[in-house]
């Protein structure tokens, strides 16, 4: 039976362990982002005095197209990136797992387009998928294509482009945590699996999975907050465009808070999107709760 | 383990003891009875006309002195009111460099209004050729301008000589402007040369609309602009320009089209002269000769008549130095000024004969009559007039912009598009 | 016998057909860029594409560092990394560590908190941020962007999440043995999430080394700039000048390469060697 004062210094401890991550991180994020939610219900330009506007910067979203368009973006975006992403960086992590000459080299070059600044290698992406005279265009050409997509310039496929350059970007990145992931699986698993005559399918499928579901929840989180976020890969691809085809919702934020410096507003935004977030993670939880 | 954060350690005391100096303030000391001034700007390095106008100011006033700061020219506007935000007395005197932003500033109050100043320093507006009239808001003014620039169309000369045609004249309508491309495109694959070409900036097609004087851009109904993008999607459509679509994913920039002898006109500000003439001296250019001609207009509206981009000096209202601040606004928006800057080849808010003559004069000007004369402008009207919810119609052109120009919408649609969606902003 | 060897052959021919094919699609815009940084601005953008110059033009990557202060980018940039990567780690597996083994107060909602937070767009809080860190004097230092980095929800995140799939009975064990809380976190757990601890280095190096937006609000002055303002810079100005954009872009490139290089071995001694059997 442990006394309270046991019991009080083994608290202390606890809080010993979270505080030099938690003061930087309640001072340097946490004020800010509460600060950030109370403008969701307030009137402020960043300068002049603050005024009350209770729930109008919402209200406004209702019948704003700019934020209309910009909340549909993102949800497709994120339901096309998501599974795209997990599903290639588990094949990929589960290739380079085995025991294969030079799958250092192959793990390093997965993980290129991650490491690599987005400015260069957008720009690069850019020329690769150019509709006139783009390689990938002129290939499509040649094995007799007629009409060739457009794109990041065409309406339908600038998201379509925006999802294939998210998913080549960050594969490499999750495939890392998932080879970390593979890793962890006590090897005897599979030796037992082996003496049981299964297949690879079957290994795959009944030891590897599983085994990962705590990996891929959190791939999965991450993943769907990363892709929610989304702001600089369009920014450097599309700029939101044709028209609004690829406006998600943090490109109107910053629309909202350094165009028009409606701060109010862009964080009435964030707040939705926050919400989605908070809903989408709530139901993962619950998810991999039952699984478990 | 041990081993591996025992030599992370110690590799991070090296980096961190090896680099500590680059942290340390090594802000200047400034002597007894001397101003510094901190002007916020872009692209030092690119920019020629920076270091003359701080040089020349320095030597009048040696008790003052300036201090850039570069907050690069992609996000001006929004670091610069970052910036500012909150009541920053750091930064003396803005650049204000368009004019969403410019209504911001004031709207935020963030900009001293300079009216009182004006009055008793006898700073003569008359000058400026009407171009304060268009940044005063409710009469006052929070900045003046030190640059004018204005659109022009550039050419080719060599690409005309060779295909045998006489150059553009300096008084083209539109029908004229449009005849004389389509005339001018010829070949096909690294031959090809295209008659125009139009950057992917709205300004480049969308305003060729308000030319005549009779429609604003932030008016509401945009059906105005349909014989504009009309002619421009043909042209796109007939190979006589370059694909918006292609220009756009690829960031094509238009020097680089220029340079390389692949076009023969080309529409773009007055800012565009001072690159040239510098890359074409550099030998970074496949481009020799060349000339300018005045702006295409609407048939019945004066040649000359063209649109406008205005970059004002301002003073932070949070300044703790706004005199000394408002002096050097002074000399660079005034005549010492105005000539320093006409020297490096740009355009001064200050537009006399003489100013022209200066850049005319610049070694790498085209020498014939006809390219000193475009410089001569009739009207201009802003790119973007003041208006409260500038920001925001912007974001809206734009978009409806790049819809039509990439085919994604037809030019009746993108119409109705913007003014619905424009009204909605205006009745706010 | 002779059937299976076939098989196991044909698996192993498409395993590196399929791998051959990511890694060319992975590479060859890097290709692209390292050939484009040897090229003439005009020569950047023809087709078809000119793999290897003919005439590669390696002044590019001499004028780089004259045009503007690379050398100061890259030292700052190196500085600001190695700086904020420790403290991360350090701070991150501290907290990780109470989060995923030890029972207190609030743990939960706490945690919550950390996760909530990484939901939030950084756009949405860098005005207050801003604001605040000026008004403690933070602006134009590299404290600003140390303080910004090196505490993310997501490190915290990230180590409990690995910290949870270390058995509970291994901590139990030591504590019966008498050892303190922190001997546990720096002796047992510590070593046994070396791949972790690897992992969040090159996500935490990349991420500060890559960062733009916090760097081009914070430092405005020229000698605490970071390599990406410093391409923001030059993709400005020479915007015509690709050749030069893209030669920048590989010696940017170059020290995260080098970082993941010399770390990912560290991934391939998973969790199971380095303790769990042991």
């Amino acid at each position: 039976m442990p006394s309270k004062q046991a019991h009080i210094r083994k608290q202390l401890v606890a809080y010993s362990f979270i505080a030099p991550n938690f003061i930087g991180f309640a001072v340097f994020t946490l004020v800010p982002i509460v600060f950030a939610v109370a403008l969701a219900f307030l009137y402020w330009d960043g300068s002049n005095p603050i005024e009350w506007a209770g729930l109008a910067n919402f209200r406004d979203l209702l019948d704003d197209d700019q934020f209309k368009a910009a909340l549909k973006n993102t949800i497709v975006y994120t339901a096309g990136t998501v599974p795209l992403t997990l599903i290639s960086s588990l094949f990929l992590a589960v290739l380079l797992n085995q025991g294969i000459k030079g799958r250092n080299f192959f793990r390093t070059v997965s993980f290129f387009p991650y490491v690599a600044s987005l400015v260069a290698v957008a720009a690069v992406w850019n020329m690769i998928f150019n509709p006139s005279k783009g390689p990938v265009n002129m290939l499509l050409y040649t094995l007799g294509f007629e009409n060739v997509p457009g794109w990041a310039a065409d309406k339908d496929w600038a998201m379509i482009t925006i999802i294939l350059f998210s998913v080549w970007k960050y594969m490499g990145y999750y495939m890392i945590i998932y080879l970390a992931g593979l890793q962890g699986i006590n090897p005897e698993l599979y030796e037992a699996a082996n003496l049981d005559g299964t297949n690879a399918w079957q290994r795959f499928r009944y030891v590897t999975v599983p085994q990962l579901s705590a990996t891929t929840f959190f791939v999965m989180v991450m993943l769907t907050i990363q892709c929610f976020k989304v702001y600089d890969i369009v920014y450097m691809v599309t700029q939101g465009g044709p028209g609004t085809a690829t406006l998600v919702l943090v490109y109107d934020i910053y629309n909202k808070a350094f165009i028009s410096w409606n701060l109010g507003s862009a964080s009435a935004v964030a707040m939705v999107l926050f919400a989605l977030v908070l809903i989408v993670t709530l139901i993962q939880f619950r998810g991999n709760r039952k699984l478990q | 383990m041990k081993k591996v954060l025992t030599i992370v350690l110690v590799l991070s005391l090296v980096f961190t003891s090896v680099f500590a100096a680059g942290t340390k303030e090594t802000a200047a000391q400034a002597s007894a009875g001397e101003t510094t001034l901190k002007w916020a700007l872009w692209d030092i390095a690119s920019t020629t006309y920076y270091e003359p106008l701080i040089k020349a100011y320095e030597a009048k006033n040696p008790n003052v002195k300036i201090e850039m700061l570069d907050l690069g020219s992609a996000d001006f506007m929004t670091m610069l009111q970052t910036q500012l935000s909150g009541g920053d007395s750091s930064i003396d005197v803005v650049t204000i460099k368009d004019i969403p932003g410019y209504n911001n500033l004031v709207k935020r109050n963030l900009l001293l209004n300079l009216n009182d100043k004006i009055k008793s320093e006898g700073v003569d507006l008359s000058l400026y050729g009407g171009t304060t009239d268009q940044i005063s808001v409710d009469s006052k003014l929070y900045g003046i301008p030190f640059r004018s620039d204005f659109w022009i169309v550039y050419y080719n000369k060599d690409v005309f000589d060779k295909a045998g045609v006489a150059y553009p004249d300096n008084d083209m309508t539109f029908a004229e402007y449009d005849a004389l491309a389509r005339k001018m495109t010829s070949g096909v694959g690294a031959n090809k040369v295209y008659g125009a070409h139009y950057h992917t900036w709205r300004s480049a097609v969308q305003l060729f609309g308000i030319l005549d004087g009779k429609n604003t851009i932030v008016g509401g109904t945009y059906d105005f602009l349909k014989p504009y993008y009309q002619m421009v999607l043909n042209q796109q459509k007939d190979g006589v320009v370059q694909d918006y679509a292609t220009l756009k994913t690829s960031s094509t920039h238009y020097s680089g089209v220029f340079y390389n002898n692949s076009v023969a006109m080309m529409n773009m500000g007055s800012w565009f002269i001072a690159t040239l003439i510098d890359q074409i001296d550099q030998g970074k250019t496949e481009v020799k000769n060349w000339g300018l001609a005045k702006y295409p207009h609407a048939e019945g509206i004066p040649a000359g008549t063209t649109l406008g981009t205005i970059t004002s000096l301002g003073v932070s209202n949070a300044s703790k130095k706004q005199d000394a601040a408002f002096d050097f606004v002074k000399f660079v928006t005034g005549p010492e000024g105005a000539e320093i800057i006409a020297k490096t080849g740009t355009i001064p808010a200050i537009k006399n004969a003489q100013v022209v003559e200066i850049i005319a004069a610049k070694p790498g000007f085209p020498t014939d009559q006809a390219s000193r004369d475009a410089l001569q402008v009739a009207k201009t009207y802003l790119e973007m007039p003041l208006h409260e919810r500038a920001g925001e119609i912007e974001v809206v052109l734009n978009q409806v912009h790049d819809e039509i120009m990439t085919n994604n919408i037809s030019v009746d649609a993108g119409i109705v598009k913007m003014n619905d969606q424009i009204q909605k902003i205006l009745a706010k | 016998m002779q059937v299976q060897s076939i098989q196991t052959k044909t698996i192993t021919t498409i395993l590196y057909i399929l791998l051959i094919l990511c890694a060319l699609a992975m590479l060859l815009p890097f290709v692209w860029m390292v050939s484009a940084s040897l090229k003439l601005d005009k020569d950047v953008f023809t087709f078809p594409i000119e793999w290897i110059p003919s005439n590669p033009r390696w002044e590019n990557y001499l004028e780089i560092w004259t045009t503007i202060p690379l050398g100061t980018f890259i030292k700052n940039t190196a500085k600001l990394t190695v700086i904020v990567t420790l403290l991360q780690l350090l701070t991150s597996s501290f907290a990780a560590y109470a989060f995923a083994k030890l029972e207190f107060k609030g743990r939960d909602l706490l945690f919550l908190g950390y996760v909530a937070t990484i939901a939030m767009p950084w756009q949405v809080y860098m005005v207050p941020q801003f604001i605040m860190m000026r008004s403690f004097g933070l602006n134009n230092t590299h404290l600003s962007i140390i303080f910004l980095q090196a505490f993310s929800a997501f490190g915290v995140f990230l180590m409990k999440q690995f910290y949870m799939s270390v058995p509970d009975e291994l901590c139990e064990a030591a504590r019966i043995d008498g050892m303190s809380e922190y001997r546990i976190w720096a002796q047992i757990m510590l070593p046994l999430s070396k791949p972790a601890l690897s992992t969040l280095t090159i996500f935490t190096f990349v991420n500060t080394w890559n960062d733009f937006l916090g760097p081009l609000l914070y430092l405005t002055r020229m000698e605490l700039k970071t390599v990406q303002i410093g391409l923001r810079m030059f993709i400005s100005q020479y915007s015509s000048e690709y050749g030069l954009i893209m030669a920048a872009s590989v010696v940017a490139l170059i020290p995260v390469v080098i970082v993941f290089l010399s770390l990912q071995k560290f991934f391939v001694q998973g969790v199971a060697t380095a303790g769990l059997k042991g």
